[in-house]
C-alpha cells in the first residue's frame, strides 16, 4: 500500500507542482509579482475537494462520459491559459511595461485547474482507501512520502531554474511550459478518445524501451504527458498544439524586441 | 525581495526530505523483499516437515481455523493423503518450486515440494495479501519515524540557519543604527570568516567617505573665504566708484545690484552647505523663540520699512531646545521671503505659540501667496516662484526655503504651509515636536536628533 500510494501521489503532485515551479520561476526572473499564486493554489485545493466529492455524479453525466469530458475541458483550458500567459511573459521579457490583471488571472486559473485536476484524483484515491483500517498507516505514510518527494523535487527544480540568467531562464521556461501545455492536450485527447469523441488507434508502441510505469516513464508522463502507445489523433493534435504555441511565442518574442527598440525616423 | 533564510530553509529541507524519503523507500522495498524471502523460507521448512512427518490416520487436521495457510499431501501415486480444511481437493500446483495461484477468492503464494526419498508431494500455500500486510506492518514501524521526524528536522533547520545568519542580522542592525555623521569603523563580535570581507569593505568605504566629507568641508570653508574676500573688495571699489561718479550711471547701478546678488548667493550656498543635517555641528540649548523672532525682526526691519510694510510679533513666550545660529538663519530666511514677496504696504506677522503640546513658529503675510503646485516645489534648490519674472520683482537665489528645510530637519520639526493673514498670502509654520519644548520638560539634545525626519504639509485654507 505504501509503495502504491507513493507512486500515485508523486505522479499527481509532480504534474501540478512542476507547472507551479516553472511559472513562478519565470515570474521571479521577470520581476513579475507572484501574489496570484496563493489565490490560484487556494482555489485549486478547495476545487479539488469539491470536484472529487462530485466525481460520482460528474462521471454518470452525459451518458457516462461526464468525467472524461470535464477532464478534457480542464486540460484544454489549462493549455489556453498557459499559451496566453507564456506569450505575455515572453513579450514582457523584451518590452517591460506594466502588466494587466488578465495575465495574473490566467496564471492563477492555470494553477487552480491543474490543482483541481490532480488534487481531485489524490482526494478520490485517499478517500477510497481511508475506510480500510489495516492499510491506513501505509496509505497515509505513502501519501506523505509522495507529497514530500513531489514538493521537494519541484522546490529544488524552482531554485535550479532561478539559477539561470534571465534570457536563458525565459527560453528554457517557455520551452518547458510548451511541453507541459502539449502534455495537457495529449491527456485531454486521451480523455476524448475514452469518451469516443476521437478515434482510437496506435501510432507506435514504445513501451518496450520506455514503459509508462517505470520511473523515467512516470517523470515524462508528469512533465510532458508521455504515453507509450498514443493514438494517431492524439499525436496529430499534440503536434499542432506544440507548433501553435511555439509559433505564437516566437512571434511575440520578436514583437517584444521590435517594441523595445527605438523607432528610426 | 529574495530572502536568504527562506531559500536556505526550503532548499535544505527539500534536499533532506528528498534524500531521506528516497532512502526510506529503498529501505522499504529491500525490507519487503527480505520479508518475502523469510516467508518463503518458512514455507520451505513447513513443506519439509510435512514431507518427513508420519501421517495421522485422518483426512484433515483437528484444528481447522487457519484460513491463511493451507497444505496438501499427496502420495507418490498422486493420491491425496492429507489436507487442511480450507485447501482444495485438487492439487494446487504440480510444478515443483514456488509460484502464485488463485483459489478460495484469494491470491496464494505456493510451494510444491517433492520428497525424493518417500516420493511424497507436499503443497503448502500462504495468502499473499496476509503476507504482504504482515510484512508491511513490521516495516512501516521503521518508515513512519522517518516521516514523523520531518517537522522536527524543519524546526531544527530553521533554528540552525537562523543562528548561522545571525551575524548578518547584527551587521544590518549596526548599519541601520549608525547616525549619518558617524564614519567610525564597524565591528561585529564573532563574525564568521565569510562576513569579514564585507565588514572590511564597509569599513574601507566608511573611511573613504569620511575623508571625502572632510575634504568637502575644508573646500567649503576655503571657498567661502576665497569668494567672500574678492566680493568684499569689489563692493568696496564699487562704493569708491559711486563716490567718484556723483551722478552715477545705469550700468553702475546694475553692477551694484548684481554684486549684491552674487554676495547673497555665495552666503546662501554656504549656509545651505553648513546647515546640512548630516554634518551640521549642532549645539542645542534653551532658546526663547520669541526673543529670536524679535532679533530677526530687528535684523530685517530696514527692508520692511523700505517697503512700508508692517511687521509684528504675536503669540506666547515659548522656549525650545535648539541651535541658536541655525534657528536665527531660519527666521531670517522666512522673514526675508515674506518681506520680499509681499507688496508695498503689506503686513507680516511672526507668531510663537503652543498647540497640542507642539511648538509652532509661524511667519505669515498678506502677500500674493503661492499656488498648490508651487508649494510642492518651493523646497527644491534654486527653485524661484515665477523665475525672474515674479510679480513682486524681487530677486533671490531660490535657496532660502531649502535652508529652512535643512534646519527644520535638524530639529526634527515639520513644515506646514497654509494661507496667510486675512486668508491671503502665505503662512509658513515650523512645528517643533513636544519633546523639544524646554519650558515644559527639559529634554536631552539627543532627542532632537532621534526625532523623525522632516515632513512637509501643505494645506489650502
Amino acid at each position: 500500500m505504501l509503495l502504491t500510494s507513493v507512486v500515485i501521489i508523486i505522479r499527481e503532485v509532480l504534474e501540478a507542482a512542476l507547472l507551479v515551479s516553472i511559472l513562478l520561476s519565470m515570474c521571479r526572473q521577470l520581476s513579475v509579482r507572484q501574489g496570484w499564486f496563493k489565490w490560484g493554489a487556494l482555489a485549486g485545493l478547495l476545487g479539488a475537494v469539491g470536484y472529487g466529492q462530485q466525481m460520482g455524479s460528474i462521471s454518470s453525466a452525459m451518458g457516462g462520459v461526464g468525467q472524461e469530458l470535464s477532464d478534457a475541458g480542464i486540460q484544454l483550458l489549462i493549455y489556453l491559459c498557459l499559451l496566453y500567459s507564456c506569450q505575455k511573459l515572453v513579450f514582457h521579457f523584451n518590452h517591460r511595461q506594466p502588466l494587466n490583471t488578465t495575465l495574473f488571472v490566467a496564471m492563477a486559473v492555470a494553477i487552480a485547474l491543474a490543482v483541481i485536476r490532480e488534487g481531485s484524483e489524490i482526494y478520490i484515491y485517499l478517500s477510497a482507501f481511508h475506510g480500510n483500517q489495516e492499510s491506513r498507516l501505509g496509505l497515509y505514510s505513502g501519501a506523505v512520502i509522495g507529497l514530500g518527494i513531489g514538493f521537494s523535487f519541484c522546490a529544488l527544480f524552482y531554485y535550479w531554474l532561478l539559477s539561470f540568467r534571465p534570457r536563458r531562464a525565459v527560453f528554457f521556461g517557455s520551452m518547458l511550459l510548451t511541453l507541459v501545455a502539449g502534455g495537457m492536450i495529449l491527456q485531454g485527447c486521451k480523455m476524448l478518445i475514452q469518451a469516443d469523441y476521437l478515434p482510437d488507434g496506435q501510432a507506435w508502441d514504445s513501451s518496450s524501451f520506455l514503459p509508462e510505469d517505470g520511473l523515467p516513464g512516470q517523470l515524462l508522463y508528469a512533465m510532458v504527458g508521455y504515453e507509450a502507445t498514443p493514438a494517431p489523433a492524439q499525436v496529430a493534435i499534440y503536434v499542432f498544439a506544440i507548433a501553435a504555441m511555439l509559433t505564437t511565442l516566437t512571434l511575440r518574442y520578436r514583437a517584444g524586441l521590435k517594441a523595445a527598440s527605438p523607432i528610426e525616423q | 525581495m529574495t530572502s536568504l533564510r527562506r531559500f536556505l530553509i526550503i532548499s535544505v529541507l527539500s534536499a533532506l526530505m528528498l534524500v531521506n524519503f528516497i532512502a526510506a523507500l529503498h529501505g522499504y522495498r529491500s525490507s519487503m523483499l527480505e520479508a518475502e524471502n523469510l516467508f518463503d523460507q518458512k514455507l520451505s521448512e513447513m513443506a519439509a516437515q510435512f514431507a518427513a512427518m508420519p501421517l495421522p490416520n485422518v483426512e484433515s487436521p483437528p484444528s481447522a481455523d487457519d484460513e491463511q495457510m493451507v497444505f496438501q499431501i499427496f502420495s507418490g501415486e498422486g493420491k491425496l493423503l492429507w489436507r487442511s480444511v480450507h485447501a482444495p481437493a485438487q492439487i494446487i500446483s504440480e510444478v515443483p518450486g514456488f509460484g502464485e495461484h488463485n483459489f478460495n477468492d484469494y491470491r496464494w503464494r505456493t510451494l510444491s515440494y517433492l520428497n525424493p526419498n518417500s516420493g511424497r508431494r507436499v503443497v503448502v500455500a500462504e495468502r499473499v495479501d496476509q503476507r504482504y500486510r504482515l510484512a508491511e506492518s513490521v516495516i512501516l514501524e521503521s518508515v513512519v519515524p522517518v516521516v514523523l521526524v520531518l517537522p522536527v528536522a524543519g524546526i531544527l533547520i530553521w533554528l540552525i540557519i537562523g543562528h548561522g545568519l545571525s551575524s548578518l542580522g547584527v551587521l544590518a542592525g549596526i548599519l541601520r543604527r549608525k547616525s549619518p555623521d558617524d564614519f567610525g569603523a564597524i565591528r561585529v563580535d564573532g563574525a564568521p570568516v565569510e562576513l569579514l570581507p564585507v565588514i572590511q569593505s564597509v569599513n574601507s568605504m566608511l573611511s573613504r567617505l569620511s575623508a571625502s566629507f572632510e575634504r568637502e568641508r575644508r573646500f567649503s570653508a576655503d571657498a567661502a573665504h576665497e569668494l567672500r574676500t574678492p566680493i568684499s573688495a569689489i563692493k568696496m571699489h564699487l562704493h569708491n566708484v559711486r563716490d567718484e561718479l556723483p551722478n552715477g550711471s545705469d550700468s553702475l547701478r546694475s553692477l551694484t545690484k548684481d554684486v549684491d546678488r552674487l554676495a547673497h548667493l555665495v552666503e546662501q550656498m554656504l549656509l545651505l552647505h553648513r546647515t546640512t543635517p548630516d554634518h551640521y555641528p549642532a549645539k542645542f540649548e534653551k532658546i526663547s523663540l520669541r526673543s529670536l523672532a524679535r532679533d530677526a525682526i530687528a535684523e530685517r526691519y530696514a527692508d520692511c520699512a523700505a517697503k512700508q510694510q508692517t511687521i509684528e510679533l504675536a503669540g506666547d513666550a515659548v522656549t525650545v531646545d535648539g541651535d541658536r545660529f541655525a534657528l536665527g538663519i531660519l527666521l531670517q530666511n522666512l522673514v526675508n521671503n515674506a518681506s520680499k514677496y509681499t507688496q508695498q504696504g503689506g503686513r507680516i506677522e511672526l507668531r510663537t505659540e503652543v498647540k497640542t503640546s507642539e511648538v509652532w513658529l509661524t511667519v505669515a503675510d498678506n502677500g500674493p501667496g503661492i499656488s498648490a503646485e508651487a508649494k510642492s516645489r518651493v523646497f527644491e534648490r534654486f527653485y524661484r516662484l515665477g523665475g525672474d519674472r515674479h510679480s513682486s520683482g524681487a530677486s533671490g537665489c531660490g535657496l532660502g526655503l531649502s535652508i529652512v528645510e535643512h534646519i527644520a530637519e535638524l530639529h526634527g520639526a515639520k513644515i506646514v504651509m497654509k494661507s496667510g493673514l486675512q486668508s491671503r498670502g502665505l503662512a509658513v509654520s515650523i512645528v517643533f515636536p513636544a519633546s523639544l519644548r524646554s519650558d515644559k520638560a527639559l529634554t536631552p539634545n539627543a532627542k532632537a536628533k532621534k526625532a523623525l525626519g522632516t515632513s512637509r504639509e501643505g494645506e489650502q485654507a
